[in-house]
């Protein structure tokens, strides 16, 4: 391998700080007691780091250096049921998403039928609603079928997005796969033992990564959540986190929060990028 | 300690503080008996207490409720909630939204409640009048205070070689002193009420025209009564406004702030002046919170008022729900918003010692306990007697808040101030479109 | 010979059509979008086509195209549909620009590759909330990075972005810093599969970095490229979480997307028939943007 050249070096440099630059800000804020972050001209690095604030959030105090007593946040009962549910809300969507959407991209990526045009874009034509203008509509149809409020109501909501977004994506990527489907059928293969045995393994890495983009997409969903579950038994992480931002704020604890909810995706995107690197296996030449 | 240990040992502390156990003590029985719950919102404000306040409430009479809390832009999620009739029994409303639900035939006014005649007697008379609409009481104190009195940071006021003899004693003064302290070489000495939630740079607007003496509309007929008069309240405010904003000595981030942003710039000790909350005296003067701790104050009232009166209620809906669990409702909401089962305003005097809450009612402002608490609080004792004394003279916008349209105006007010200041708008044309608009709102409903 | 067409014919009979097939997995699915999706949708045109009212007792009066008309002739629509385009173009474009330059640094062998990765990756991981939170406090004068930066030079100078005149482009930085890693990734994932070879040759004829780029390397990633572009076309024209949390449409309105201004109308203003008029507009726009981008470069792109 040879050495790299100074130019790659100071780019890798760049985008490196880049992406983590507004995420440090964060973490620095999360150290800070309040009158440091309060203070004016802001200092780049905190005079003294504490942890008091990923105590406070899960309901526990904290005793400071000087003896006194930084509170357990009021937060705390919101931002635990907000991450139990964040966890079976994601956990469900990217589950349900992958089972309906890969056969469904497949489908349209490698059949040819009547009406495929029309059906593919009645699924990209859900991809282009704005939430917020479908955020009313739902809401009364949801109060009517006694939703809000609820898991289910809210796991529903996050498909309508999630699933005509991964169909998109996907369907780019088997278009790239190998044309197996004649071998198979040529070795008595029938049309769904050549999906799930055949395809799916093949196709292990794209469905991985558009398993992480569900995940995200139900993970950090906001809008909706912020009409449907806040203030609910049903809260979510984002839903919950927005609390901190009322009229008694505490930034200190926000960006602690926020952190955290960086921390599960960044774990499973850990793991996954070895996926992203090679996903593509076809040639693209053939 | 954990957050639910703590919750029961206060709760066990309150039982505890009671003489002979509650069993002999009771006064009223608030007890409920429908065995449904009662569903309780809010906004998010210290979540902790009003956790542990219902916990209470749950232990000690047995009741079940629901309590959570709403972000986003609270009027509006609750007006949806109203208007959708979702679970909500009680809630948090500021007097305009107040009104506006009960136009909207949402709300269940406090009149019902047994212990009314009491609850009237104990309210100081500016806010029963401010709450009240139709000739009903609309619901129970959860707080008042005054926003917008001015927050002086005296460190900076002191080391320009002012003192308390230099106070301004209008808005007009003020204005003057921020130049002057400019001069003396202060970047930035005030931080105005700009910033951009639905309480921000609109209510900066009516504060200014009410303490400068002209009451935006008719109380009665909500007729609108700003006038183009260059020497008359409205326009002076306007003409201020412009001249800071040129002057550049504000900058052009305060219009995005929300009110977390607005606190901190002013707890980061860069400004001299700046409306704030009555009750964030307390947060400017603690350490660990404020970069000015022990030396926040606020002015005093000489000429004129500072600020208007921003309070909240606890409102009860008239959701279609059995007769017994409505009676639920109504103990809950007796006990919570007035007096518990010993007949002692519990909530109330518990938000005046954590965060410095002021209450309407007058045995929760004149106890000692109160007194006690705010002299804890100020930077210097005597301003405890300051603290009252703007509290007591704050104005209320009865013409625009007590009135079916407040909220239409006050999200219109905001779009057009912050326009205004952009867009170096016509002080004469805008207060007219101002006044237009409150005419259209009357014609709109028919008042 | 009739053995064998026996034979094809009971194949088939065992065996699905492509139409069939397709039928099975897709009708179900389609359906249940068309039954979630398409009753908020039908709601909304109703609503589009009424007076919504709720003092004095709730009503709903047919008013016709009227709520269309009033949507075009307000002056407010059009300086929000300008600040979307704005916004958009901004958004898209640094979004695809950095996307690439994610792929193709990433793209080069290096130690901790997958350290690298996964932190390029993050931003990703931050939702649009979270990210609007950091760059309001990144790009506020009172606490940001540049303020501290200049203090801790000497200097008092207390830079401010949240202004009419750039808070378009702090909105397009922070959504682009989001969207970016997905193309990035994606950009990676495709050049992992140019071989190798054919570098070999560009090298051998001696072509320019330059020349071996827009040769060797971009005409595989070129249909990535156009998916992407369409993705954050959408992504950014719906974009509601990052605006509201970090500028909340201002100051004033000169971060009020069509989206924000949606979310104004019919949540706050509880102007409902108004709203979901505006939010047809919107929805043509975005379909109409991608069908454009469509007609200009996908259809080129499928052809290869």
């Amino acid at each position: 391998m040879k050495t790299h050249r100074p130019n790659f070096v100071i780019a890798m440099a760049i985008l490196i700080i880049w992406s983590l630059l507004p995420i440090l800000w964060f973490v620095r804020m999360a150290f800070m007691n309040h009158a440091e972050i309060a203070s004016f001209p802001p200092h780049i690095l905190p005079s003294s780091f504490n942890l008091s604030s990923f105590v406070n959030i899960f309901g526990y105090d904290y005793k400071l250096a000087d003896g006194t007593i930084s509170s357990a946040s009021g937060q705390a009962g919101q931002i635990e049921l907000g991450l139990q549910n964040s966890v079976i809300v994601s956990v469900v969507v990217t589950l349900i998403t992958m089972v309906i959407v890969v056969p469904l991209a497949y489908v349209f990526s490698r059949l040819d039928f009547k009406f495929k045009n029309v059906l593919l874009n009645a699924v990209l034509l859900a991809v282009a609603i704005p939430p917020v203008s479908t955020l009313i509509p739902f809401y009364t149809m949801y109060v009517q079928l006694g939703l809000v409020g609820t898991l289910p109501g809210l796991i529903i909501i996050d498909l309508t997005t999630t699933v005509p977004f991964v169909t998109w994506m996907l369907i780019g990527y088997f278009r790239n796969l190998p044309p197996i489907e004649r071998l198979a059928r040529i070795d008595g293969f029938s049309r769904l033992h050549t999906l799930v045995f055949l395809i799916l393994p093949l196709a292990r890495s794209g469905v991985a990564v558009s398993a992480i983009i569900a995940f995200l997409f139900a993970w950090n969903e906001f809008t909706f959540a912020l009409v449907l579950v806040n203030g609910t038994p049903a809260t979510t992480l984002p839903a919950a986190i927005s609390g901190f931002l009322g009229q008694d704020p505490n930034p200190s604890q926000l960006a602690a929060c926020i952190l955290i909810t960086i921390i599960p995706p960044a774990l499973v995107a850990f793991f996954l990028q070895r996926h992203l690197a090679e996903m593509n296996i076809a040639d693209p030449v053939r | 300690m954990k957050r639910r240990e703590f919750g029961t040992m206060a709760a066990a502390i309150g039982l505890a503080a009671t003489p002979f156990g509650r069993a002999f003590a009771s006064v009223a029985d608030l007890e409920p008996t429908s065995g449904k719950p009662v569903y309780f919102r809010g906004w998010q404000f210290a979540t902790d207490i009003v956790q542990s306040n219902v916990k209470r409430y749950n232990d000690l009479e047995h009741g079940k409720i629901s309590y959570a809390t709403v972000t986003g832009d609270y009027p509006s999620i609750m007006e949806q909630s109203l208007i959708a009739k979702a679970d909500l029994d009680v809630l948090y409303a500021n007097p305009s939204s107040a009104v506006r639900y009960y136009e909207g035939g949402w709300v269940m006014p406090a009149e019902t409640l047994p212990a009314i005649a009491d609850i009237k007697a104990d309210m100081l008379p500016q806010f029963l009048d401010a709450w009240s609409y139709d000739g009903k009481l609309l619901g129970l104190s959860y707080f008042a205070s005054t926003r917008g009195c001015i927050h002086t940071n005296l460190l900076a006021y002191n080391k320009a070689g002012m003192t308390d003899k230099d106070f301004p004693a209008d808005w007009d003064a003020l204005y003057d002193q921020v130049y002057a302290l400019h001069d003396k070489g202060i970047a930035t000495p005030i931080l105005p009420h700009w910033f951009g939630e639905y309480f921000g740079i609109s209510w900066g607007f009516v504060m200014e025209v009410l303490n400068r003496g002209n009451p935006v509309a008719d109380p009665t007929t909500h007729k609108p009564t700003m006038t183009t008069d260059p020497n008359g309240p409205a326009y002076k405010t306007l003409a201020q406004w412009k001249k800071l904003w040129k002057s550049k000595l504000v900058p052009q981030e305060v219009l995005t702030y929300n009110e977390a942003a607005y606190i901190d710039a002013f707890a980061s000790g860069r400004y001299v002046f700046s409306p704030q909350q009555i009750y964030d005296v307390q947060t400017m003067n603690t350490p660990g919170r404020s970069q000015i701790a022990g030396h926040a104050t606020i002015l005093p009232v000489v000429k004129q008022s500072w600020g208007l009166i921003d309070s909240a209620l606890y409102l009860m809906t008239n959701r279609k729900r059995p007769e017994a669990q409505t009676d639920d409702v109504k103990k809950f909401t007796s006990w919570y918003g007035f007096k518990d089962g010993d007949g002692k305003i519990y909530v109330g005097e518990r938000w005046m010692e954590s965060h410095l809450l002021f209450s309407a009612y007058k045995s929760v402002m004149d106890s000692p306990a109160t007194e006690a608490r705010i002299k804890q609080a100020v930077a210097r004792p005597d301003d405890y007697a300051v603290l009252l004394d703007v509290y007591k003279k704050t104005p209320f916008p009865t013409g625009i808040w007590r009135v079916v349209w407040s909220e239409e105006f006050n999200s219109y007010l905001r779009d057009t101030l912050s326009k205004f200041l952009l867009n170096d708008g016509d002080i004469a044309d805008t207060i007219k479109a101002m006044n237009d608009q409150i005419s259209s709102l009357n014609d709109k409903y028919g008042i | 010979m009739a053995t064998i067409a026996n034979k094809k014919s009971r194949q088939r009979r065992r065996e699905l059509t492509d139409g069939q097939f397709a039928l099975m997995i897709g009708l179900p699915v389609i359906l249940l979008l068309v039954v979630i999706v398409a009753y908020p949708l039908v709601y909304s045109a109703w609503m589009a086509f009424h007076r919504i009212m709720f003092f004095g007792g709730y009503r709903a009066k047919f008013v016709g195209f009227k709520n269309f008309a009033t949507v075009l002739s307000d002056p407010e629509f059009w300086w929000c549909t300008w600040v979307t385009i704005r916004f958009t173009l901004e958004s898209v474009i640094l979004t695809m620009l950095l996307g690439l330059g994610i792929g193709l640094l990433l793209n080069r062998p290096s130690r901790f590759g997958s350290l690298w990765r996964t932190l390029v990756f993050l931003p990703w991981c931050v939702s649009l909330y979270g990210a609007g939170l950091m760059f309001a406090y990144l790009a506020r004068g009172q606490t940001g990075l540049p303020t501290a930066i200049l203090a801790d030079l000497g200097m008092q100078n207390v830079p401010d972005f949240m202004t009419t005149r750039s808070i378009v482009e702090v909105l397009a930085i922070g959504s682009s810093w989001t969207m970016a890693p997905l193309v990035g990734f994606f950009v990676l994932a495709n050049l992992k599969t140019i071989p190798k070879r054919l570098y070999d040759l560009a090298a051998i004829d001696q072509l320019t970095p330059l020349e071996t780029f827009w040769n060797v390397t971009l005409p595989p990633l070129r249909f990535t490229l156009f998916v992407f572009t369409s993705i954050s076309i959408v992504l950014s024209m719906k974009l509601f979480d990052l605006i509201f949390v970090l500028s909340d449409g201002g100051p004033g309105d000169a971060s009020s997307t069509l989206t924000y201004q949606l979310y104004k109308v019919s949540f706050k203003n509880l102007n409902l028939g108004y709203g979901a008029a505006m939010s047809f507009f919107l929805l043509f726009f975005i379909i109409g943007s991608t069908m454009a981008l469509y007609l200009v470069w996908g259809r080129r792109e499928k052809a290869l």
